[in-house]
């Protein structure tokens, strides 16, 4: 057929396909979600690298996030700004770590990333319990999240300083049997 | 880069409180991280590494261009090569692809993984495996066992059948008459000489059997292995592993608010039945001595109870194979229908009421939620296996004694028990679960509804009967030899009921179903029934008396036609033959392994010591760690403070 896009140049799509765990034409599909978030912000043409980035409201309104309880830390972990503006770069980074195709090593370490709350590269107990709230909905009571984070704490903290470093965590994470490793991140794009 | 990184290190370790180490994601980024073993193995210096790396775009795109400059440099042997290594790697991925695109259901399952969790697909995974397995038996039984015995037209003893000439619809339920004398039972294949002395269809029949065993035992232990590798080797019982819920208990593919919902009530419920346990086990080790002596009596007389319950049923199950077996002829098709199906009724209904009755009696005995379940379940395995092992032991002894034609009458027994699963669960199907579930959704504030309540999928007791139905198959696939492919059919019907039961009549399950372990358990069930079946299978051949038709009858049995073969064969191939079979050998081969198992079982527990030491060095390298930040902290302040001091 050759229909030539004019989105990308073949160079930059080169890169694209390099760096990330997606094929051209997977590209060329991000690039049409991207854009449908907000059509004006978005240019159809980045042959010169635009800087446009999306704020975090929008991003957050995706089918694939819409449900996941940590989707505000997710985009802003993957933002440079750290506050959930994503550029196209960083959209595409992201989903590239949440596809099938990424290993559980580099999901691990934005697993971790996206877990820590206050940005201090430890997981500390009040990281803890933010986590287990989102993931419970703020259903069980005081007394029961603080058992439940000082056990998880207790159980992974392999270096005794009662928080979890990224080494603790990844121990963690790659003892878990094999299939219900990669439940975690299977964001299906 | 590399500068800049060292800068920033440098400015935090300074910092009068500052804790924050390198070791946390940016480690990556050190350049300690390329000298360490494991980032050594690992080939760095190609492009699918690229993809590994935690670094925003930009700086991807800076490190690809500086590979592409060192590519220039390398030689042509090495970029051969490294491109050929790239092609390789994608066709494997390709060939991946292609495999995973054959199984069926694939998104049929993901559908039910999403709405129900991850223990039903489980189920039907199970399911799609031992459709895979039986597909398997049905080629090598096409292969050696059918296409010789329609092939080869002439030749062969006269068998002259009892049944009589009547091709009635009640014949497919009790397999006499036409279906008696059809391939789907033992006495259609008759001993015809193909070749030479050694290839006939008897043998090439008994070698067909003997290899659907031998494989179906691989593949099922090597399953069993992967999965038990998983559970036990790490040392950590995941079920009670706290962080382990906490991190990866959330689904990320999960889309519909639906399941979303479903996912946090589950995660809040495991959250909830484990702190539970806790406070359980909290009370258990409070309990006083008059406490525990009264638990150990009560806890012995429902264990008596249990075993009563189990013996009356074994006794049941004998009088219906006893009386069953005297048929009778001169009464109304339906009277006659349930007479000859007495047995598999039985066994069917005891295995309905007797897991529900070891449900309650658990409740007494005052152990933990997790205990009970694994209890109840341990129970009802025992019982299903039991009950069939005990029902093969008394028709194979009444058999011996009895009967004229012992090997078409086990396949004919076998063949109802098959055939009575399907009608069971089809029954359980549309005339249980769907009508419980139409009067929960049309009344659902009536007394009715409110006391019967939707059903729910109790995972373990289904791949429970999916494992009895598959150990039906394979005891009773020497005699009935067609049977792989009428449990292929089964399987495809049993598949679309359980699927129609699971998403129209079953209300969600609270509790998140354990795959792992229990895989492992469930593995090892079907290699028990595996079992049973060859020994059932090495018993018939020899009580049976040879019947007047079938491959192996009068003098021709199992035994003459192998060693005739084997008598057969060239010199060499006997002498060693005959050295295999030798006492010797055996005593060689038990020692060989004994050796090897001890070497195993010796670095199993050497690779625990290094664990446990390097668990201590981990405490203590953090404990130093601290230590010199700390000492490191005060000599800038001392610095600090002499400074100001001498200007």
């Amino acid at each position: 057929m050759g229909n030539k896009q004019t989105i990308f140049t073949d160079e930059q799509l080169d890169a694209y396909q390099d760096c990330t765990f997606f094929t051209r034409k997977e590209i060329l599909r991000l690039h049409g979600r991207f854009h449908e978030l907000a059509p004006h912000l978005v240019p159809m043409d980045y042959t010169d690298d635009p800087d446009v980035k999306i704020p975090l409201a929008l991003i957050v309104n995706m089918p694939e996030l819409k449900e996941n309880p940590f989707r505000n830390r997710i985009v802003e972990s993957f933002s440079e700004d750290g506050l959930g503006n994503l550029s196209f770069n960083d959209f595409v980074d992201m989903f590239s770590v949440l596809s099938e195709m990424a290993p559980r090593e580099l999901k691990a370490i934005y697993a971790f990333k996206i877990y820590d709350f206050n940005v201090d590269n430890y997981l500390c107990k009040e990281d803890l319990e933010k986590t287990l709230n989102k993931l419970t909905k703020e259903e069980l009571t005081p007394e029961e999240v603080n058992l439940v984070c000082e056990k998880a704490i207790e159980e992974a903290d392999l270096d005794g300083d009662s928080k979890l470093s990224f080494a603790d965590f990844e121990n963690m994470i790659s003892r878990a049997p094999d299939f219900l490793r990669y439940r975690m991140f299977f964001a299906c794009f | 880069m590399e500068d800049n990184q060292r800068r920033v290190n440098f400015q935090r370790l300074s910092s009068e409180d500052s804790a924050i180490s390198d070791d946390s994601c940016e480690y990556y980024q050190t350049d300690i991280y390329e000298h360490l073993p494991s980032t050594l193995s690992r080939d760095w210096n190609s492009i699918q590494s690229l993809k590994m790396l935690p670094l925003c775009m930009q700086e991807k795109r800076n490190i690809r261009e500086r590979l592409h400059q060192q590519k220039l440099k390398i030689g042509h042997w090495e970029s051969w090569r490294r491109s050929q290594r790239i092609a390789w790697r994608r066709m494997v991925e390709q060939l991946k692809g292609f495999f995973s695109r054959l199984l069926p259901w694939k998104h049929t399952l993901h559908k039910i993984e999403g709405r129900f969790g991850v223990g039903v697909k489980a189920y039907f995974v199970f399911l799609r495996y031992l459709l895979g397995l039986n597909l398997l038996n049905c080629v090598i039984i096409a292969l050696s066992v059918l296409l010789p015995s329609l092939y080869i037209k002439k030749g062969g003893p006269h068998c002259n059948l009892t049944s009589k000439d009547n091709g009635s619809v009640l014949d497919v339920f009790l397999g006499s008459g036409f279906l008696e004398r059809s391939p789907v039972f033992y006495s259609f294949y008759k001993l015809k000489n193909i070749d030479k002395q050694c290839l006939n269809t008897s043998l090439l029949f008994f070698a067909g059997m003997v290899l659907i065993l031998l494989l179906s035992f691989l593949m099922i232990v090597r399953r069993t292995v992967v999965g038990y590798k998983h559970t036990w080797m790490t040392g950590n019982h995941f079920s009670m592993n706290m962080s382990y819920k906490v991190f990866c208990g959330w689904d990320f593919c999960i889309q519909d608010p639906q399941a979303a919902f479903l996912k946090h009530s589950f995660i809040k419920n495991e959250l909830k039945m484990d702190l539970e346990e806790q406070r359980f086990r909290l009370r258990v080790s409070q309990r006083t001595l008059k406490q525990k002596v009264v638990l150990f009596f009560l806890r012995l007389i429902l264990n008596i109870s249990v075993l009563a319950l189990l013996g009356g049923s074994f006794a049941l199950i004998y009088y219906a194979t006893i009386k069953s077996q005297n048929k009778l002829d001169n009464v109304h098709w339906t009277l006659k229908l349930l007479w000859e199906y007495l047995p598999p009724i039985t066994i069917t209904v005891v295995n309905f009421v007797l897991p529900q009755m070891f449900c309650v009696i658990v409740t007494f005995e005052d152990y933990s939620l997790t205990t009970q379940l694994n209890l109840t379940l341990v129970r009802s395995i025992f019982l299903k296996l039991a009950s069939l092992g005990i029902y093969l032991f008394f028709l194979i002894t009444y058999l011996t004694t009895s009967i004229q034609n012992p090997e078409t009458e086990f396949g004919k027994e076998m063949y109802k028990l098959t055939i009575f699963h399907l009608l069971a669960c089809f029954c359980n199907a549309f005339l249980v679960s769907f009508p419980r579930a139409w009067i929960v959704d049309k009344y659902p504030s009536s007394m009715l509804a409110k006391k019967i309540g939707k059903p729910e999928f109790v995972i373990p007791l289904n791949i429970l009967d999916l494992v009895y139905s598959q150990t039906v198959t394979w005891v009773g696939v020497f005699y009935c030899p067609l049977l792989p492919a009428i449990s292929i059919v089964k399987l495809l019907v049993i598949f679309y009921m359980k699927m129609f039961t699971v998403i129209r009549c079953c209300a969600p399950a609270q509790r998140m179903f354990r795959t792992t372990s229990s895989s492992v358990l469930f593995n090892f069930m079907l290699l028990l029934g595996l079992i049973m079946s060859a020994v059932t299978l090495g018993v018939n051949i020899n009580m049976f008396v040879p019947g007047t038709c079938g491959p192996f009858m009068g003098d021709s049995s199992v035994f003459n036609v192998t060693s005739e073969c084997v008598q057969t064969l060239p010199r060499p191939v006997r002498n060693g033959i005959s050295y295999i079979t030798s006492e010797a050998f055996a005593f060689a081969l038990i020692l060989a392994e004994v050796i090897i198992l001890t070497s195993l079982v010796s670095r199993g527990g050497a690779n625990r010591k290094t664990i446990e030491r390097l668990k201590d060095m981990l405490v203590m390298c953090s404990s130093d760690k601290r230590f010199l930040v700390k000492q490191h902290a005060t000599l800038i302040r001392r610095q600090r403070r002499i400074a100001p001091s001498t200007e």
